[in-house]
C-alpha cells in the first residue's frame, strides 16, 4: 500500500520543483507511473478477504477497483487541466495540480482506511481540496454558491455519522474493518436505535447522491473546472457508495425495514432526473443529472444487500465513473472551444469535429448501457435483483433504463447531427492530447468486457 | 504608548492572571480578576479614539458587574459554608451564581452581547489579549467550582455555539466575526467542562493557537474589514494560502487541527450517552462555518486580475515578525495526527 501512497506524496515535492518547462510533462508521466503501478492491487492472492494488510490500510475486492479508478485518474485530470491553466502564472499552476495530488492522496487512504474513524477523517479529508478548486478555478459567478452547497450538504450529512460512529465505538471497543462484522449490534431503545441507523447512512446516501438530497451535484458538476468535474463524477460519488457498502455490514437486523424509503426515493430519482435530463438546455448539467440518475441506481442496489446487487454496484460504479469522465472530458471539449455550455450552440458537430464525433458516439453508447460494456452488466445485476427483491421494482427501472436511453440518444443528436450553426465557421480541431484523454478514458472501459473478474467485488 | 507604562500594563496582566492561578482564597481569587480588568483598561483606551474609549466603558462595565457579582458570590458562599476555598461549593445558589458570573466575564451567551462591540473597538493586539489571555483566568475558577449538576454549563456551552455561530453570519467587520468566533468557541469548551476537564484545557488551548494566528495574519495586513481582506493576494501571496486553511480549521474540518476538540467533545459525549445534545452543538457549529468560509471566498477563492471589490491601503511599516505567524499556523494545519499524543499530555 506504502508503494503507490508514498510516491503519490512524493509528487507534491515534484510538483513545486520542477522547472517550468517540464511540469506538465513530469507531473503526467509520473502519474501515469504511479497509475500503473496502482494496478498491482487487482491481483488479489486471496479470495475471501483482505490484502496488502497492514493494520492501518488493507484493500479488499470491493476497495480494489476503487482504488486503482482513483490512480488512473490523476494523469487524466492533469492530462485535461493542462489547455485551460497554461495561460495562468507557474505558481498557481503549480498549486491547482497539489490540490489534484493531494486528493489523491486523501483518496488512497480513503478506500484504504481499516479504521471507520480513519475513513470518516479522509471521508472529509477530500471536502478541502475540492472545494478549493470549484470555488478558486471555476468560471462562472455561481461556483462560490455551489461550492457552499457541496460544502454544508456533505457535512449536514456527515457530522451526525461522526457522532454515530463514535457511540459504536463506545459500545463496542473497536471501529476496525476486521472486527465489527463480529460484533453483536447495539441495541437501545428501538427510536433510538433507528436514529442511529439514519446517522450513519445519511452521510453516503447525500454523498451519492439520492435524490432528494442531490441538488448540490448539479451546482458543484457545472461550475467546477474539467479536472473538479472528473473527479466528482468519478471517484467523490463513488465514496458515498463505498461507505455505504462498508457500514451496512453492521446495521443489520434494521436494514431490511428502515431502507424501504430509501430505495423507493432512489428509483424514483431514476426516473426523475432522466427526465430533467431530456429538458436540460446546459450540457455539462445533463451530464450531472445522469449522475445522479445512475448512482440513483446504485444506491437502490446496495440497500437491498443481495451479493448479485453489490456486484452490479460495483461494476456501475467502476463503468459509470469512466463513462462520466469522459463525458465531461467531452463536454470540455465544446466548453474551451465556444466557452459555452449551451447544447444549442454547438450543434451539428459531427461535420465540424467528426474525430470528437467518435469519442462521443462511444461514451454515449456507454452511458445509455448498450451491451456487452460493463455499465450494462452493472445495471443489469442490479435490475435484476431489484426485480428480485419486490416485483414492481420492474416498472421504475424499466422506464428508467428508456428514459436513461433517451436523453442519451438526446444528448448525442442535440450535439452532433442537425445542421452547424451559422455562427460557428471552424473550430479548432481536436488536439492529440484530448484523443489521448478520452482514449484513456474509455480504452480501459472497452477492455473490462473481457475480465469483469478485476471489478466484480466479493462474488468469486 | 511610553514603554515603560507598557510593560507595567503587561506584567500586571500576567500578574493579575498568575494570582488567580494561585489562588484558593475567594478574595485573592477575585483580586487576579480585578487586577486582570484594570490593567487592560489603558491598553484597550490607547489610541484615544472615540470608539475605543467607548469600548474600554463598555468593557469596563460589564466586568466590573461581573466582578461584583463574583465577589458577592464568593462572600455568600463564605457565610453560607464558613469556608472562602474556592473548591467547596455545594450550595446550588453560589454555584450557579459564580457560574454566571464568570460567564458574563468571558461572554458567554445569554451575556455576550458585550463581547462583539467591544472587540470592534480595540486593534488588533488588544482583540487578541481580550479573546485569549483575558478568558483563562476565569476560565480556571469555573474549572475550580465543580458544580454538582452540568445542567447549567450544557445550557451555556449550546446557547453560546448556536449565538456564536448565528450571530456573525451577518458581520462584515472581521473584529466581530471573530468576537463571534470567540463565543462559539467558549460554547465547545465550556459544554464539555463538566464531563472531562482535560478536554476543556485542550479545546482552550488548540483556540488559543488558532486564535492567535487568525489575529497575526490580520495583524500583518492589517485588515478590519471583509473587504480590505481581498487585497491580501497583493500584499502577502503566501497568506491567501494559509489563512483560508486557519478558517477552515477553526470551522473544525478535518485534518485540521481545529476538528481535534471537536471529535474528543464529541466521543466523551458519546460516551455520556448525550447524543441529541452532541447533534445539536455538531450541527450549530456549522453556522459559524459559513461565515468563516465566506471569509476564504473574499480572501482567496475569488480573485480577478483586477480586483474592484477592494480598495489599495498604504503600505507602511514593511519590517514583520512572522515567528509566532508562522509556528501557530503550521500548529493550526498540521496537528491533527498528533491527537494521541497531545491527549496523553492532558493531566487532569
Amino acid at each position: 500500500m506504502l508503494k503507490i501512497l508514498i510516491p503519490s506524496i512524493l509528487l507534491l515535492p515534484s510538483t513545486w520543483l520542477t522547472p517550468q518547462k517540464y511540469l506538465w510533462t513530469t507531473t503526467l508521466s509520473y502519474s501515469l507511473l504511479i497509475a500503473s503501478a496502482s494496478l498491482m492491487w487487482l491481483a488479489t492472492p486471496s479470495e475471501t478477504g483482505w490484502s496488502f494488510l497492514s493494520c492501518l490500510m488493507a484493500s479488499d475486492p470491493i476497495s480494489t477497483p476503487l482504488l486503482v479508478l482513483t490512480c488512473w485518474l490523476l494523469p487524466l485530470m492533469v492530462l485535461a487541466s493542462q489547455n485551460h491553466l497554461m495561460l495562468e502564472p507557474i505558481n498557481r499552476q503549480r498549486t491547482f495540480i497539489s490540490l489534484l495530488i493531494s486528493l489523491q492522496i486523501f483518496l488512497i487512504l480513503a478506500f484504504s482506511a481499516t479504521e471507520l474513524i480513519m475513513f470518516y477523517i479522509m471521508f472529509e479529508a477530500t471536502l478541502i481540496p475540492t472545494l478549493i478548486i470549484i470555488t478558486r478555478w471555476g468560471n462562472q459567478m455561481e461556483r462560490l454558491n455551489a461550492g457552499t452547497y457541496f460544502l454544508f450538504y456533505t457535512l449536514a450529512g456527515s457530522l451526525p455519522l461522526l457522532i454515530a460512529l463514535l457511540l459504536l465505538q463506545n459500545s463496542t471497543g473497536t471501529l476496525s474493518f476486521f472486527t465489527i462484522p463480529y460484533l453483536p449490534s447495539t441495541c437501545s431503545t428501538p427510536w433510538a436505535h433507528k436514529m442511529w441507523w439514519t446517522a450513519c447512512l445519511l452521510a453516503f446516501l447525500i454523498k451519492m447522491p439520492l435524490y432528494g438530497a442531490h441538488l448540490w451535484l448539479p451546482k458543484a458538476h457545472v461550475e467546477a473546472p474539467i479536472a473538479g468535474s472528473m473527479i466528482l463524477a468519478a471517484v467523490l460519488l463513488k465514496l458515498g457508495g463505498y461507505g455505504m457498502m462498508r457500514i451496512l455490514i453492521i446495521l443489520d437486523p434494521l436494514t431490511k425495514e428502515l431502507s424501504y424509503p430509501f430505495i423507493i426515493l432512489a428509483l424514483w430519482g431514476v426516473i426523475m432526473t432522466g427526465s430533467i435530463c431530456l429538458r436540460q438546455t446546459d450540457l455539462k448539467a445533463l451530464i450531472a443529472y445522469s449522475s445522479v440518475s445512475h448512482m440513483g441506481l446504485v444506491a437502490a442496489g446496495i440497500l437491498i444487500q443481495t451479493p448479485w446487487a453489490f456486484t452490479g454496484a460495483l461494476i456501475l460504479m467502476i463503468a459509470h465513473g469512466l463513462t462520466s469522465s469522459a463525458l465531461f472530458c467531452l463536454a470540455n471539449t465544446n466548453y474551451e472551444r465556444t466557452h459555452s455550455r449551451t447544447m444549442i450552440l454547438a450543434r451539428g458537430l459531427q461535420t465540424l469535429l467528426p474525430l470528437t464525433a467518435v469519442w462521443w458516439f462511444i461514451a454515449t453508447l456507454a452511458n445509455l448501457a448498450l451491451p456487452p460494456l460493463p455499465n450494462l452488466m452493472g445495471e443489469l445485476m442490479i435490475i435484476t435483483s431489484l426485480f428480485n427483491w419486490s416485483m414492481w421494482t420492474l416498472i421504475l427501472t424499466g422506464l428508467g433504463t428508456l428514459i436513461t436511453a433517451g436523453y442519451s440518444l438526446y444528448m448525442f443528436l442535440m450535439t452532433q447531427h442537425g445542421q452547424l450553426p451559422h455562427h460557428l465557421i471552424s473550430l479548432n480541431p481536436p488536439h492529440s492530447r484530448e484523443h489521448l484523454l478520452l482514449t484513456l478514458h474509455l480504452l480501459p472501459l472497452l477492455l473490462l468486457i473481457l475480465k469483469p473478474e478485476l471489478i466484480w467485488g466479493w462474488s468469486a | 504608548m511610553a514603554p515603560p507604562i507598557y510593560s507595567a500594563l503587561i506584567i500586571s496582566l500576567g500578574l493579575g492572571t498568575t494570582m488567580t492561578f494561585a489562588s484558593t482564597h475567594w478574595y485573592l481569587a477575585w483580586m487576579g480578576i480585578e487586577i486582570n480588568t484594570l490593567a487592560i483598561i489603558p491598553l484597550m483606551a490607547q489610541n484615544h479614539i472615540p470608539r475605543a474609549i467607548e469600548a474600554t466603558t463598555k468593557y469596563f462595565f460589564v466586568q466590573a458587574t461581573a466582578s461584583a457579582t463574583l465577589l458577592f458570590a464568593g462572600i455568600s458562599n463564605a457565610f453560607l459554608t464558613g469556608q472562602w476555598d474556592i473548591t467547596y461549593t455545594p450550595y446550588t445558589l453560589t454555584s450557579t451564581l459564580i457560574t454566571l458570573a464568570l460567564a458574563m466575564k468571558i461572554g458567554l451567551a445569554p451575556l455576550h452581547s458585550w463581547m462583539p462591540e467591544v472587540m470592534q473597538g480595540l486593534n488588533l493586539l488588544t482583540g487578541l489579549i481580550l479573546s485569549t489571555w483575558q478568558k483563562l483566568a476565569p476560565l480556571y475558577l469555573i474549572y475550580q467550582i465543580q458544580p454538582n449538576n452540568p445542567n447549567i454549563f450544557i445550557a451555556l456551552g449550546l446557547l453560546s455555539i448556536i449565538v456564536g455561530g448565528w450571530g456573525g453570519f451577518n458581520q462584515v467587520q472581521l473584529r466581530k466575526i471573530l468576537a463571534y468566533s470567540s463565543i462559539a468557541h467558549l460554547g465547545w469548551m465550556i459544554l464539555i467542562l463538566s464531563f472531562s476537564p482535560p478536554l476543556a484545557l485542550l479545546t482552550i488551548i488548540i483556540y488559543i493557537l488558532m486564535t492567535f494566528s487568525l489575529f497575526s495574519s490580520f495583524m500583518l495586513t492589517r485588515t478590519t474589514h471583509i473587504n480590505s481582506l481581498s487585497t491580501t493576494w497583493a500584499k502577502i501571496p503566501i497568506l491567501t494560502v494559509s489563512t483560508p486553511l486557519i478558517l477552515l480549521s477553526l470551522g473544525g474540518l478535518p485534518p485540521l487541527t481545529g476538528f481535534m476538540p471537536k471529535w474528543m467533545i464529541l466521543q466523551e459525549l458519546a460516551k455520556q450517552s448525550l447524543c441529541p445534545l452532541a447533534t445539536m452543538a455538531a450541527l450549530s457549529s456549522l453556522f459559524s462555518l459559513y461565515f468563516y468560509l465566506r471569509l476564504s471566498y473574499a480572501m482567496t477563492l475569488t480573485m480577478p486580475p483586477n480586483n474592484p471589490a477592494g480598495t489599495l491601503p498604504w503600505r507602511l511599516n514593511p519590517r514583520h515578525n512572522t515567528l509566532p505567524l508562522a509556528l501557530t499556523t503550521t500548529s493550526t494545519i498540521c496537528l491533527l495526527p498528533m491527537t494521541p499524543a497531545i491527549m496523553s499530555l492532558m493531566p487532569f
